[in-house]
Parts: C-alpha cells; sequence; structure tokens
C-alpha cells in the first residue's frame, strides 16, 4: 500500500474537480464534495475512465478497470465525495482496492 | 504529405432527441425545426414524438437524430471546415451518405423508415432481441467472458468494437441481459441495456430485414463528395456502388469502429469532427490525445 499525504489528498482532489469542470464546462466553484457526478454536473462513465487512466498516468499506477469495477459494485459512488476518496483509494491500492 | 487531415465521424442511433438541443445555437435549433417539419409532415410522423405509434416513435427519435446530423454538418461546412474523409457508426453510415451527397437526405429518412419493417417482422416471430454496451471493457476482454460463461454465436455476439474501453453487445435478448450481468461481476465499470428489442450488428436480424435490405438498394447512389471509410473492411469508399452496399449490410454485421478510427489515424488524420450534436462519439471513440483532437461543433 502506498502512503497518501494530505498534501497529495488535496492535489488528487483538485486534479478532479479540475477535470469534471473542464468536461462538464462548469465553472469548478460550481463543484462541491456534495454533488452528484451524473446528475448534478451531466458527467458519465467514460468520462469516470478517463479520470483513472488520467490518474494513473500522472501516479505511475499499476492498475485494471477491471479491479476497479469489481470495487465499484460493493462501493457506490453517488458525490463528489465518493469520486476522491475512490481515486484516493486508486493510488494507495492499485490493482490491490480489488481486496478491499 | 497526407492527404487526409480532417475526418468527419457520424454516430448511430440511440440519443434521446432532448439532449442533441442542449448545445445548439438558436439558428441550429430554427434549421432543425424547419427541416424536421418537412420531412415528419412527408412521412407522416408526428412532430410530438409520443403521439406516434411506438415503432414511429423509434423512428422518429432516429430521425431526429439524423436530422441533428445534417445541421451540425451544415455549421461545420459554414465555418469552412472540409472533410477530407469521413466514417459513420452505425446509422452514421445512413446520415453521412446523406450529408456527403451520395444519397438526397429524402431517401436517407426513408432508409431510417424502413426500420418498422425490421421491427414489425420480429414481433410477428416472438423473437426477443437486444442489444447493450459495455463500458470499461475491450472486445477481447468481452469475447473472453463470452468464451468462459460459453455463450453461442447465436445467443450473443460483439455487435461493435468501440474503443478499447467500450464494447456494444447484440444478440438474443435473455443472453445479452445475462452478459451484461456477468461483465457487472467481472468488474465492467458499467453495463447499459438498450432495450430496443433489435439486434442490430448481428447476424440474427438478417431474416428480418429483407425489405430494409432491399429498400437501400432502391435509390439513387452517386459518388460521395469525400470518400468515406467502411467501418466493416477498412476500405475508401469513393463510389456510389460501393456506398449502397455498406448500406446494405450496415445492420447485419458487427463493427470495428476501433480498427477504423486507427486506419483513419494511420491515413495521416489529425483533426477528428464529431458530427453528433452532444459529442458522443468523441466520448465512445477515445482518441489518443497524443495522435489527434476531436472537436464537438462548439469548439469550432
Amino acid at each position: 500500500m502506498r502512503e497518501i499525504t494530505e498534501e497529495i489528498r488535496q492535489e488528487i482532489q483538485d486534479m478532479i474537480f479540475d477535470y469534471y469542470a473542464d468536461e462538464c464546462e462548469i465553472d469548478r466553484d460550481e463543484i462541491t464534495m456534495e454533488s452528484n457526478p451524473q446528475e448534478d454536473l451531466g458527467s458519465d462513465s467514460l468520462m469516470f475512465v478517463e479520470l483513472i487512466e488520467m490518474t494513473a498516468e500522472k501516479y505511475d499506477i499499476d492498475v485494471k478497470l477491471q479491479s476497479i469495477g469489481k470495487y465499484m459494485l460493493k462501493t457506490p459512488m453517488d458525490t463528489m465525495k465518493d469520486v476522491v476518496e475512490m481515486i484516493c483509494k486508486i493510488y494507495q491500492y492499485g490493482n490491490d482496492i480489488v481486496n478491499l | 504529405m497526407s492527404t487526409f487531415k480532417k475526418a468527419f465521424l457520424f454516430n448511430g442511433i440511440g440519443t434521446k432527441p432532448e439532449k442533441l438541443f442542449q448545445a445548439m445555437t438558436p439558428q441550429m435549433l430554427e434549421k432543425h425545426r424547419s427541416y424536421q417539419h418537412d420531412e415528419f409532415t412527408r412521412l407522416g410522423l408526428n412532430e410530438n414524438l409520443s403521439e406516434n405509434t411506438p415503432m414511429d416513435r423509434l423512428a422518429a427519435e432516429w430521425l431526429t437524430s439524423l436530422i441533428s446530423d445534417r445541421v451540425v454538418y451544415e455549421y461545420y461546412i459554414e465555418k469552412g471546415i472540409i472533410p477530407d474523409i469521413g466514417m459513420g457508426h452505425s446509422s452514421g453510415i445512413v446520415s453521412i451518405s446523406a450529408c456527403f451527397g451520395s444519397v438526397s437526405h429524402e431517401f436517407a429518412h426513408e432508409i431510417i423508415m424502413m426500420n418498422r419493417a425490421t421491427m414489425r417482422s420480429l414481433s410477428v416471430s416472438g423473437e426477443k432481441q437486444d442489444m447493450g454496451t459495455i463500458i470499461g471493457m475491450s472486445i477481447d476482454d468481452v469475447n473472453e467472458l463470452i468464451a468462459e460463461k460459453n455463450y453461442s454465436p447465436d445467443e450473443v455476439i460483439v455487435g461493435s468494437a468501440n474503443s478499447r474501453i467500450c464494447t456494444m453487445i447484440s444478440g438474443r435478448e435473455d443472453a445479452v441481459k445475462q452478459l451484461l450481468l456477468d461483465a457487472q461481476e467481472a468488474g465492467a465499470i458499467k453495463v447499459i441495456p438498450f432495450n430496443i428489442g433489435l439486434a442490430y450488428h448481428h447476424p440474427m436480424i438478417e431474416k428480418h430485414s429483407h425489405e430494409y435490405v432491399e429498400f437501400c438498394a432502391e435509390g439513387e447512389y452517386r459518388a460521395p463528395e469525400y470518400p468515406i471509410l467502411s467501418i466493416f473492411d477498412g476500405r475508401i469508399m469513393t463510389d456510389g456502388q460501393d456506398i449502397m452496399r455498406e448500406n446494405q449490410i450496415n445492420i447485419l454485421n458487427p463493427i470495428r469502429w476501433d480498427l477504423a478510427l486507427k486506419k483513419l489515424e494511420e491515413l495521416g488524420v489529425t483533426e477528428f469532427f464529431d458530427i453528433s450534436a452532444n459529442g458522443a462519439v468523441g466520448k465512445f471513440s477515445r482518441i489518443s490525445r497524443r495522435k489527434g483532437r476531436i472537436y464537438t461543433f462548439d469548439e469550432v
């Protein structure tokens, strides 16, 4: 497991918010941790996959989409807080996320 | 130096009409309204989609999508963006045939209306078919799953390999439903059933599509103004007869959109223009940013 600092956590959150603001063409200030990615921001699952791949490339993480998909069966993502948590978990555990 | 730099990409069916209008300018909306009014009147469809019979409603939704393609296409042309080549996904083939001038828009719309004959034949037969999309799996992942779970090709196949993270399946309704569940268990990020009762791009639809296929040959096909790439075998088509055959085989055969995109990149295309009004093609195509850029109409 990779350690995650508060600084990295904040960096990840900023990256995610910037990404959704850009992709969904909305003001970054309109996005909160309580926003629903689909209903409030108009995002979709393809956008989420791109975010995963972007994160994996940025932080050099070895992770298969299917590992994340299996984890998502147990952990639904209803808010941006859930998305940030998910990406932080991917940062920490990579492919082992499936065993959580 | 490559002669192919700009490619226009046309989407197939599946987008809800209201989603198509969100980004359109008032002028585009007015143009859409005008085209739709003329064509719906000619074809005997109600412009209030819910007032149509279920089969007419589906055809009307698909026509709305085709008309939207035409409006976006004309927007690009008016902006001086001219394609060097193009290709269409599924009913996007019908759309590009009209926009690139191989057939009239009226004939293209009549082809779409012929889907009702396929629906009627299926309805009489009692066969249950469907399609669905798996997000987060490639064609190889899905084919492995199909083999592992012992599905036969008569039950379900990959109907379109869109990209390495987006695969469409097609076949018998129960098998499609079960394979979507299997995919979810195997770690798909999301699975989406189409619930349209048709298995386009699976050979099982052939026996219900004779009228459709025959009708496709009845129109007058001219050479397209710009070449069209086949999404079935990657040929560059410049002849009217080629376009006719592509329309005839369209709904019966699996699509390799991923390979066709790769071919465009190999031909030197670096700028892709999404003809769908909601940017759907760009989303499922996953064009590598290292190799090119995809534009939507509101970005040009």
